[in-house]
């Protein structure tokens, strides 16, 4: 997290509101997320046991989510695989932010390395996603590793594209060509004049590749890739919900489903309100 | 301000769908005549990929319905003749000859005779996709109505596999097309597949043996919960589903229980991983379930009542030796007391394991008794057992890993790793693939490494007596009084529980279950479909 408060001369005292309102939206967010992932950690999914006096019980105040044909809590069972998807999509964000920020400024340093990278990130948006998710997960021997590291290495490329064409801008500027004509490496003019300039689209761009991350994920596992169908995943979750509509078991869809829901739009949210911290004049878009 | 509105159309979306899904079956149109069947067969097998070819493994274990048999069996487990007149072995099990019929026809006018039984078989062994024909040599035509199998070693549960296979025409019979369009002589003709979805067959209105009721029979590949919600859209007449539905009622329909002889366990390998591999390089021996104490206290420890009534949905029966209770070799003293969690622990400690780190998992020689437990993800009772049995062994201090897969995974791993396995079959040479010690590591035979000489000594008694009095003998090989392959013996399993197989059946149709036959393992509903009847128009 980039502390907010560092652009605070930045704003007139007259915004204090709608900042505050933003701080407030942003903290929230993270709160919970937070809050989400220190409680799947404390859950050991060996401790979620099965109790077959209870199975496909409907939503109480004993199971909030209910219980499902092994009589194991749908709310635990959520809570963990969601403490899984942000693993997995904190993971994701982070490699893919690097791969962009490396391939982007390789691709600054002339013509050719930038046709390469160009060239790079068509080939990886030319094969679908969800089929070089799969692939990369498989040739690595499945498991949540191989999810993680798939979804990690296929969500770079939008970053990579947004960044390749700030830093093409900003080597146009004058101040660039000024800094070239003094004789400072490019190393310097990366650090000096390019970084200050993307890190805002850097730091938005990462949390924003969260959600896609996460939904990628859960589609993932919910076709069946990757994890063991008694573990809990959110896409597992919801695969094994799809065999239970149809007795009537709504809620082993509905609640893991809506979490998966929420859990995306608050990362989607707090993208956007970061955003606006971060870059005042977003704020009016 | 959009966000609101596309998380409130998105939920509004999500509870519609869902709710769709929950009052669906409410408009439903009934499309079939009271003349015709339609049945979702089978939740265990899948669509033949190969078509209805009993060559490349066509029902080889239940009635073919476009093919027929040598032999059938009868309700209480003993065989009459079906294209064949009589049949007899000599005196040590090597020779079998079997007289036929001479008035069958298949549904191309041609003629059935010993040629094309002796094709079939020699085929089928050529093969190797469906019965296991190991131990016959060939066959050979003596007359146009008398065939002679010839067999490498003494079997006497030959005699089964003459009941299994479908007989193929051998002049029209060409190797990977039949399949999609067989002829037969059995009760039914094909008429038409569509891959992915149905078969259609009609009445073989030239059958020599009784004929169904019924002039057209569809067979729906829907499996799952797509058989589930054929029967509650009323379109189909039989339903087979998983034992996860067979609590759940459907208006107009009846749930039949039945008895099978599919029982579920888990092997354990008896010997040490030394690095030694197999032929295809599998890695053998598994260096915690070599250790007897282990198994042992698997055996005892693990409740197996109470998997049968939460696993298998209270319509499980617990079984431990691997020989289903309605058969006529089921061993009574291979019983033990189980779910005794005391005695688990005793037998750990006894066998040098001890929890010395304090994690509630023993330990022998920095060994930790962990292992895998692997099973087939498609198949909800295995996975059901995997998570129970798994949670059971914690307690008195084994730490199992569920792990789900498929085959092409497993059969890599069958000889190192514990794997939730299905068999039962009226054919008593199972045990001989399961249990015998050549047969170690031979495709999906004995995959614990069972190497025990008193066991293949009954299972050689056994191939070498008369049927009747081979049971004893299979009997033993479980338990004989001193060694034996269950629980108090070399506890090279863990058998759980016997399954029952569940169908939806629509209330206007008789299918006259006092005639049915025991269901083997991937066995299904057809076994007396002679004796169907409509009893009533099906309701609109």
């Amino acid at each position: 997290m980039v502390n907010p408060n560092k652009n605070k001369s930045l704003n007139p005292l007259s915004k204090i509101n709608l900042r505050t309102k933003t701080l407030l939206i942003i903290g929230l967010t993270i709160l919970i997320l937070v809050l989400i992932v220190i409680c799947s950690f404390f859950i050991d999914s060996k401790e979620i046991t099965t109790n077959f006096l209870i199975i496909n019980q409907p939503p109480s105040f004993e199971h909030l989510f209910g219980t499902d044909w092994l009589g194991r809590d749908m709310f635990t069972r959520t809570i963990k695989g969601l403490g899984l998807s942000i693993q997995i999509g904190a993971c994701a964000s982070l490699l893919s932010s690097a791969i962009a920020i490396v391939l982007a400024f390789i691709g600054s340093i002339n013509q050719k390395f930038d046709t390469f990278v160009a060239w790079f990130v068509d080939l990886f948006l030319s094969i679908p996603h969800i089929l070089l998710i799969i692939l990369i997960s498989i040739s690595l021997g499945g498991g949540a590793l191989g999810v993680t590291i798939g979804v990690a290495f296929t969500h770079w490329t939008s970053l990579t594209r947004v960044l390749r064409a700030e830093i093409k801008q900003i080597n146009t500027s004058d101040f660039v060509k000024l800094s070239e004509r003094f004789g400072k490496s490019r190393l310097w003019i990366a650090k000096e004049h390019i970084l200050p300039l993307v890190i805002t689209q850097i730091i938005v761009g990462t949390i924003l590749i969260f959600p896609h991350a996460i939904m990628h994920e859960a589609s993932v596992t919910f076709l069946g890739f990757g994890l063991s169908p008694h573990e809990p995943a959110i896409g597992i979750i919801l695969a094994e919900s799809m065999k239970y509509l149809a007795t009537g078991n709504w809620w082993l869809a509905l609640f893991p489903g809506l979490a998966l829901l929420i859990i995306v739009l608050l990362f989607d949210i707090a993208g956007e309100n970061i955003k606006k911290i971060l870059d005042p004049t977003s704020a009016n878009d | 301000m959009d966000e609101k509105y596309i998380i409130g159309i998105i939920a509004v979306v999500i509870i519609a769908v869902i709710g769709g899904f929950s009052l669906m079956g409410g408009s439903t149109s009934v499309e079939r005549a009271d003349n015709e069947l339609v049945v979702c067969p089978d939740s265990h097998g899948e669509e033949p990929e190969d078509g209805f070819d009993p060559i490349l493994g066509w029902n080889y274990y239940a009635e073919p319905l476009i093919q027929s048999t040598l032999l059938k069996m009868t309700r209480n487990m003993e065989y009459k003749g079906d294209l064949a007149t009589s049949w007899e072995n000599n005196a040590d099990f090597t020779e079998y000859t079997v007289k036929l019929r001479d008035d069958v026809k298949f549904t191309d006018n041609s003629t059935l005779d010993a040629e094309d039984v002796v094709f079939t078989y020699n085929e089928a062994k050529k093969s190797g996709a469906s019965l296991d024909l190991s131990s016959m040599d060939n066959a050979t035509v003596v007359d146009k109505t008398t065939v002679k199998f010839t067999l490498n070693k003494p079997d006497s549960t030959f005699i089964d596999k003459l009941a299994y296979i479908g007989i193929v025409p051998s002049d029209s019979y060409v190797n990977g097309t039949y399949g999609s369009n067989p002829i037969g002589s059995g009760p039914f003709k094909f008429v038409q597949w569509d891959k992915g979805q149905q078969v259609i067959l009609e009445k073989n209105t030239d059958y020599y043996g009784t004929q169904p009721k019924f002039d057209k029979l569809t067979m729906v590949f829907s499996q799952d919960e797509a058989a589930f919600n054929a029967a509650k859209n009323k379109e189909v007449d039989i339903s087979a589903v998983p034992l996860t539905y067979a609590n759940e009622t459907i208006d107009g329909y009846k749930m039949y229980l039945m008895d099978t002889i599919d029982v579920r366990g888990i092997h354990l390998p008896v010997v040490n991983n030394t690095g030694e591999t197999t032929e295809d390089g599998s890695p053998i021996g598994n260096n915690v379930t070599a250790d007897e104490s282990i198994r042992k206290a698997l055996n005892y420890g693990i409740n197996r009542k109470s998997i049968a009534s939460g696993a298998l949905n209270g319509v499980g029966v617990p079984n431990y030796d691997g020989i289903a209770h309605l058969l006529p070799w089921a061993n009574k003293d291979a019983e033990i007391k189980d779910g005794d969690v005391e005695k688990a622990k005793q037998l750990l400690k006894e066998g040098g394991w001890e929890d010395t780190d304090g994690d509630g998992i023993v330990e022998k020689d920095g060994l930790k008794a962990s292992f895998d437990l692997y099973y087939s993800s498609s198949a909800s009772e295995r996975q059901a057992i995997a998570v129970t049995v798994s949670e059971q062994a914690k307690e008195f201090g084994i730490e199992i890993n569920p792990k789900g897969s498929n085959w092409d995974e497993m059969d890599k791993i069958k000889n190192c790793q514990p794997i939730v396995w299905g068999f039962g079959s009226t054919d008593p040479s199972t045990m001989w693939s399961e249990y015998y010690s050549d047969q170690a590591g031979v495709g999906y035979n004995n995959p614990a490494f069972i190497n025990n000489s008193a066991v293949d000594a009954h299972i050689d008694a056994a191939m070498t007596s008369d049927r009747n009095a081979s049971y004893s003998e299979w009997s033993k090989a479980s338990w004989d009084g001193t060694t034996g392959i269950s629980p108090k013996g070399d506890a090279a399993w863990l058998w759980v529980g016997e399954i029952k197989y569940g169908y939806f059946v629509d209330e206007s149709l008789d299918i006259s279950n006092d005639t049915a036959l025991l269901q083997p393992h991937g066995g299904d509903v057809f076994s007396n479909i002679y004796d169907w009847s409509r009893t009533s128009s099906i309701k609109k």
